[in-house]
């Protein structure tokens, strides 16, 4: 297959990170290995506490690993120094966080220029950007809002527009719908898959089956591990009627 | 009894999780407190000089003397005219020239006894009283001369050890002694060109020896004369007691010595005044920054606690608890430090005020500082508990730690900056309340060190023109420079305090922008920059601020401000570009420390 | 498929059998496709043989079985009254997968754990093809209501395998 003659984006080998020492020690990661190619949606599930956020942290350089490495794009990341991660972090990876995290004093708009700012883009530049951005995903209307004049899909498309708004080579998702309810979550849902479709790379942690379920594979984690890969694709081939009882 | 432990559970837990946040505080209370202590001792210190070197020394009435070993009867006669209770002496004084480590001054030598006297026992501040072949000095002469307890010094040809240092009520301080000695004496500046008579003596110093001494020194150094100290049975009277006893006796009555002392006293006073002035705007500055973020922060608990159950009762209580605690521990630690700092300070103006003995404290101080701090803890309690009290639970909970301002223009504007000035203007969108209190605290350091160097140039230019002499203004210029290090400290204390607040507020906000590409390098850049700005706006500002209130002092103390001297231009400039550079040296630390916070823990503890 | 699912669709008015077929893949969206076109053809004999539809032949005496309209009898009706009071559910059958697990452990057959996650890989499947097809959907036809239901079935019995696997995680590390 052509999939695997690519080089993968993300690689990450015998990856660990411990907190604490001695008695209280915790292996929150303890040796992952990991290759993901451009393009693919993966998700990562598992039980609380099992590692998974730690893991997208360090897959991001937001964190530094205790051991082993994390090629982006076939380049070391996890020596690097906080200044180049952070440059890094600019262009080539972004988040979308549980919490959403957007900045309170901020509008929609503000909050996604923001990283195209830091960026060193110009100020009309960053602004356009941001405006279609938030424009592709329904929320030409609420440029102007304040996030708490948002509802939690709505927020969280935002975030996810900030996490666009650099055209990175891979957006990490952490519990991208955790405190969502479900007809916000098919919101989220659908914008995954438009950005699949669309080719951007995607891993996504999260709790929920039906979001680990758009993923072209699905890794469940669990004490730190990765215990299980699942190919998701092509799987039943149409033969959904069997699901409702209409096919044996 | 259960609930007083829940409480108190409660309050030390949240300390604890809270390290950061209560240290800040209790730094904050503690300068406060440090200050109020400093002033309050001082105050009462500089207020009544005289009075307490009187009380301390049983001063005299009246003090009366005589030119000529003849009229010694005289003397003995008013002993015990009618409406004197109790008298010392008469007492042999001659004129003499003191030489001590290279540096000479005329001085006037009184005899004493060993023993105490009934009448003006000159109060030992430092060493012993006079014995034989040793000395005692009056304490601003002492300090004037820059000799200390042991020290040799050499009069009228003979050798003495300093014995002493005292202080006495029978005659103003040095420079502005009385004279008592036969050749007369001028005080004050000589003007140029002026030759003054070869026996008068000039700006004499006071000292005691022996009598036995002082006589035996008469053989070679010429006329002695006598002095007599009174206690009358009615001290508001003096008018009416010198009026029918003078003739060849001349006298002075302790109202005349009073008015000399203090005309020396109050310079110093005011000095000392406005120190406390400034310092207590310093302290309000920080206390105001640390209070006002921890209330916003204990909305949010308040909220939490009522969520699982707390009554308002206990909520309040809970805070109350935290606040006394930090602020009891502030105030004794204020009290502790402030009350050993004073003698620093008042030690160099004792002679000057001629105060007797180290400002200690009162109880009223100590109350009052008490009261301050315990009332800081009431009003930091108030407001949240009253504020979640009435807030329904749910809005308090969703109150974020301090819910940033939007400031729609600067955020605008900051779009067009470079990435760390883009910070810096966000940082100080978020918060102008905080960025105004940083503007005052250094426009009040830079008014008062603008008033200090005024001072200072004004008292450069004394010893020619006569107001002050070279040793006073040694004195006062003493004062002016430790007042100057104590409001810097302070400063220096406020500048890293609202930097490190500012870290705290931000640190959630901080690490977003770190995740989203800041490198720390920018944020800490950010972070130190949106203190300097403040701060050249408050030294720009301080600068008409001292000259206003170095007016307002000339015009308090009857001054003659058209002669000072300003501070020139390049003073002022160095001034600012100082008061810049040391904010941005002083931030340095707390804000790479801010900017270079681990990202991820931040930003999972605390959900936006 | 149960025959009074086809009864029922005849119950508004008599059709022919293509005429069937479109009404049910309506309802059904994607699902419809994968319906066998015969096994309508063998319901209807059969429903006709029961003596619940009645065929209408038409006025030009052509006996081709595409052109013949179905109609219900007065049996047929009752028993679409019937069917349509009816409260019975399909059953999850659990049991079977539960005793699978018991019996791969007590005799050592295979790892339960295995036999879970290999059980999870396929649900998952399923559920991304559902999700899939319902997302193709417009949000309010029927199909759409229909992938939902499939979905949310899914997710349960995915939270249940979960359950299987804590337990015989547990069971493992008592034993
Ligand atoms: N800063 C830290 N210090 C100590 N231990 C930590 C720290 N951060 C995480 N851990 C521990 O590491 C383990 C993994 O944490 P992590 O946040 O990655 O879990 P998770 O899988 O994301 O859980 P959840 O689904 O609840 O978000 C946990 O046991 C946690 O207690
Ligand atoms: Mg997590």
């Amino acid at each position: 297959m052509s999939e695997t003659a690519d080089p993968p984006v993300l690689h990450a080998r015998a990856l660990r990170k411990e907190y604490g020492k001695g008695e209280g020690l915790v292996r929150a990661v303890d040796g992952v290995d990991l290759d993901i190619r451009a393009g693919e949606t993966v998700a990562i599930m598992g039980p609380s506490g099992c590692g998974k956020s730690t893991l997208l942290h360090l897959l991001g350089g937001l964190d530094r690993p205790s051991g082993g490495e994390v090629l982006l794009n076939g380049r070391r990341i996890d020596n690097l120094s906080e200044k180049a991660l952070a440059r890094m972090r600019r262009t080539d990876v972004s988040y979308v966080f549980q919490s959403f995290h957007l900045m309170e004093e901020l509008t929609a708009v503000e909050n996604v220029e923001l990283s195209a700012l830091l960026a060193g883009c110009s100020p009309r530049t960053a602004r356009r950007r941001a405006e279609e951005l938030l424009d592709q995903l329904g929320l030409a209307g609420r440029s102007k809002f304040l996030p708490s004049a948002l509802s939690g899909g709505q927020r969280q498309r935002v975030a996810v527009a900030r996490a666009l708004s650099n055209e990175p080579l891979v957006v990490l998702a952490d519990e991208p719908t955790g405190n969502l309810d479900s007809a916000a979550t098919l919101d989220v849902l659908q914008l995954f898959d438009e950005l699949h479709e669309y080719g951007q790379t995607l891993v996504i942690v999260t709790h929920d089956a039906r979001i680990a379920a758009t993923a072209d594979r699905m890794f469940s984690m669990r004490d730190g591990v990765l215990i299980d890969e699942t190919r998701l694709t092509g799987g039943t081939n149409g033969k959904l009627g069997a699901l409702v009882g209409l096919e044996d | 009894m259960g609930r007083i432990l829940l409480v108190v559970r409660l309050a030390l837990r949240d300390l604890r999780q809270r390290r950061t946040e209560a240290a800040l505080l209790m730094i904050a209370i503690l300068a406060a407190t440090t200050t109020l202590t400093l002033g309050l001792v001082l105050r009462e210190a500089a207020s009544d000089p005289y009075e307490s070197t009187r009380a301390a020394t049983n001063g005299p009435d009246v003090v009366a003397h005589v030119a000529r070993p003849t009229d010694l009867a005289l003397l003995e006669e008013l002993a015990t005219a009618s409406g004197v209770t109790a008298h010392s002496g008469p007492y042999p004084v001659i004129a003499g020239r003191l030489q001590a480590a290279g540096r000479t001054s005329d001085v006037q030598v009184e005899g004493r006894d060993a023993t105490i006297a009934a009448v003006d026992q000159p109060e030992v501040t430092q060493g012993s009283w006079v014995s034989g072949g040793q000395v005692v000095l009056e304490a601003a002469f002492a300090d004037a001369l820059d000799v200390n307890v042991g020290d040799p010094v050499t009069l009228g040809g003979k050798s003495f050890t300093v014995a002493g240092v005292a202080v006495t009520a029978a005659m103003p301080p040095h420079p502005a002694a009385s004279c008592i000695v036969t050749t007369g004496c001028v005080n004050g500046a000589i003007p140029q060109g002026r030759n003054l008579p070869a026996r008068l003596l000039h700006n004499p110093g006071l000292v005691w020896l022996t009598q036995a001494e002082v006589r035996s020194l008469a053989l070679t150094q010429g006329p002695m004369s006598y002095v007599t100290n009174l206690k009358l049975a009615d001290p508001g009277d003096t008018q009416a007691f010198v009026a029918a006893n003078s003739g060849a006796l001349i006298m002075q009555t302790w109202q005349d010595i009073l008015a000399e002392a203090t005309d020396l006293a109050k310079d110093s006073q005011i000095l000392l005044l406005i120190g406390a002035w400034l310092l207590g705007l310093l302290a309000i500055a920080s206390l105001s920054v640390l209070v006002g973020g921890r209330m916003a922060d204990q909305t949010r608990r308040v909220g939490l606690l009522k969520a699982v159950g707390g009554t308002p009762g206990l909520v309040a209580a809970v805070l109350l608890a935290e606040y006394l605690l930090v602020a009891l521990i502030a105030a004794a630690a204020g009290l502790v430090i402030g009350a050993l700092t004073a003698p620093l300070l008042t030690e160099s103006s004792a002679g000057l005020v001629g105060s007797a003995g180290t400002p200690s404290l009162t109880w009223s101080t100590i109350g009052l500082v008490t009261a301050v701090a315990l009332g800081v803890a009431v009003v930091a309690t108030a407001v949240p508990a009253v504020r979640g009290a009435r807030s329904s639970t749910v809005s308090a909970l969703a109150n974020a730690a301090r819910p940033p301002r939007r400031t729609g223009w600067l955020i605008a504007v900051s779009t067009r900056l470079p990435v760390p000035l883009l910070l810096t203007l966000r940082l100080t969108a978020r918060q102008p309340r905080r960025v105004v209190l940083g503007v005052v605290s250094i426009g009040v350091t830079v008014s008062g060190i603008y008033v200090l160097l005024a001072l200072n140039t004004f008292l450069g230019d004394q010893p020619g023109t006569g107001a002050y002499s070279e040793a006073q203004v040694i004195v006062l210029r003493h004062v002016l420079g430790v007042w100057m290090g104590v409001l810097l400290a302070l400063a220096a204390v406020n500048a890293i305090v609202i930097t490190w607040a500012t870290v705290l507020d931000n640190r959630h906000s901080s690490a977003l922008t770190r995740a989203l590409g800041a490198t720390p390098g920018e944020m800490s850049t950010a972070l130190a920059v949106a203190q300097v700005l403040p701060a050249f706006a408050g030294a720009v500002l301080g600068l008409p601020g001292g000259f206003a209130l170095f007016a307002a002092i000339n015009a308090i103390t009857g001054g003659d401000g058209d002669r000072a001297v300003l501070p020139s231009l390049w003073q002022l400039l160095t001034l600012v570009v100082g008061t810049v550079f040391a904010v941005a040296v002083l931030t340095t630390v707390p804000a790479c420390i801010g900017g270079r916070r681990p990202v991820t823990e931040t930003l999972q503890a605390e959900p936006a | 498929m149960r025959q009074e699912v086809v009864l029922a669709m005849l119950a508004k008015e008599p059709s022919h059998g293509y005429q069937l077929r479109a009404r049910l893949r309506e309802a059904l969206g994607p699902l419809g496709d994968a319906m066998n076109a015969g096994h309508i053809y063998v319901t209807l004999t059969r429903l006709e043989k029961a003596g619940l539809v009645a065929v209408e032949v038409p006025a030009d005496g052509a006996d081709r079985s595409d052109r013949k309209a179905y109609g219900l009898t007065p049996d047929g009706q009752q028993r679409v009254a019937e069917w349509i009071a009816e409260v019975s559910w399909p059953k999850p059958d659990l049991a079977e997968f539960h005793l699978k697990l018991v019996a791969a452990a007590s005799a050592g057959l295979a790892d339960p754990l295995t036999v879970v996650d290999t059980q999870r890989r396929e649900l998952l499947r399923r559920l991304r093809d559902a999700q899939r097809a319902a997302m193709a959907e417009s949000a309010r036809s029927n199909a759409a209501l229909l992938l939902e239901g499939i979905v949310l079935r899914l997710q349960a019995d995915l939270r249940w395998l979960e359950a299987c696997e804590q337990n015989w995680t547990h069971r493992r590390s008592g034993s």
